[in-house]
């Protein structure tokens, strides 16, 4: 008796020193705005932008001197509005990103993450090098959600 | 290695036969040890423990059964607990109370008038909380903006949550009519209520709810046999 005793007291304590942390987060979370680069003369093709510079007002830059097609910034889910600064070479235009944000649970590991809600992408009048924010070259799009990373959010002609 | 199988139970095959070749002569023994019956009450001490040393968990278990044959007991846990769940992106606190209902039988061949068992049991658990949202944190996956923690809590009350489970555990007695009990649970769940938009990290009686809506648990539980009468 007192040794059966004994093997189940192993056994469990094996069983609860083995009930670790035993999940990780591997669902998407919060998505990022992804932007891509198309030529204003020709819309339908893809324009590379290069010496890129990006960032958040009064925060570091998040891309420097780069050269894409496509970006990918984050959004601020503290906030309802981001005001993003774009670069190229001498030339600088704003993007003022107006938002709604939901907080979705995702799971135990990964927590809330949050999506967004009637975006509203403005860019600025002057028209340094962005010229437009549809094919129609208007400085103002609205999205309905983005929710996911799987296709671009905005584009952005020049 | 099949082979090695069939052999191996080839094998077990004769021992068990000629074990079965000796002849029960005996004649029927006149003295008959006799066991108490009753109901039998008690306390699970691992949940006062636990409580000391962790200070995100409190509760309190009481265990009874009845026995109903000389192998089977009926059984029952009425509980209490509340417990915070602290994960990466939220701390939260389930709190409630609830009820398992089951059986268990005795494997265990006693010698005499000894009272020790070998059990496994079975239990249907039912259990009603609330579970409090005490904090969280929205997983922004960047360091650009870093996301506040919101600490305004947020419950949800009238939460339920059935389950099965399967125990396996021993019994002894220590003094006369006082036993120590040892036992571990796997538990699966029926269905189980989560709060609005949010998940049920812990539910009273079923302990942590994994993924896959299993559960494990432990007793320790010291109780007193009340006899009723002598069988």
């Amino acid at each position: 008796m007192k040794k059966q005793l004994y093997f189940l007291l192993l056994l469990i304590t094996t069983l609860i020193s083995s009930c670790e942390k035993d999940d990780f987060c591997i669902d998407p979370i919060t998505p990022n705005m992804i932007i891509r680069f198309y030529d204003a003369t020709n819309t339908a093709n893809t324009k590379t932008v290069s010496e890129l510079y990006a960032w958040p007002n009064a925060l570091d830059s998040i891309y420097s001197n780069a050269s894409s097609d496509s970006i990918v910034i984050p959004l601020d889910v503290n906030s309802n509005q981001i005001i993003y600064n774009f670069s190229t070479g001498t030339n600088q235009d704003i993007l003022t990103i107006n938002y709604e944000v939901e907080e979705v649970f995702v799971s135990r590991s990964c927590g809330f993450k949050a999506i967004f809600n009637n975006i509203t992408v403005t860019s600025d009048s002057a028209n340094d090098w962005i010229l437009g924010l549809t094919t129609t070259l208007d400085n103002t799009v609205t999205i309905t959600t983005i929710d996911d990373e799987t296709a671009a959010h905005v584009q952005i002609f020049h | 290695m099949y082979r090695f199988f069939i052999s191996l139970c080839f094998l077990l095959f004769f021992v068990d036969g000629k074990a079965q070749e000796t002849k029960d002569t005996t004649l029927n023994d006149s003295i008959s040890y006799k066991t108490n019956y009753g109901f039998r009450i008690g306390i699970d001490l691992s949940k006062p423990i636990r409580a000391i040393l962790q200070n995100n968990y409190s509760g309190l278990e009481l265990v009874g059964d009845y026995r109903i044959s000389k192998k089977w007991y009926v059984a029952a846990e009425l509980g209490t607990e509340e417990f915070t769940t602290k994960e990466d992106f939220t701390n939260s606190t389930s709190k409630g109370s609830y009820i398992r209902l089951g059986a268990n039988f005795n494997s265990y061949n006693n010698w005499l008038d000894m009272n020790n068992e070998i059990f496994t049991g079975f239990r249907y658990g039912f259990a009603t909380f609330e579970q409090t949202l005490n904090s969280y944190q929205i997983n922004s996956g960047n360091t650009t903006f870093p996301s506040q923690t919101i600490t305004t809590p947020i419950t949800e009350d009238g939460l339920t949550a059935h389950w099965f489970e399967f125990q396996l555990g021993f019994k002894a007695e220590i003094y006369t009519n006082v036993f120590i009990s040892f036992s571990g649970s796997y538990k699966l769940m029926i269905s189980v209520d989560d709060p609005t938009n949010f998940k049920t990290h812990y539910a009273p009686g079923f302990n942590r709810v994994y993924a896959s809506n299993t559960g494990f648990g432990f007793n320790y539980t010291i109780s007193y046999l009340i006899p009723f009468r002598k069988k």
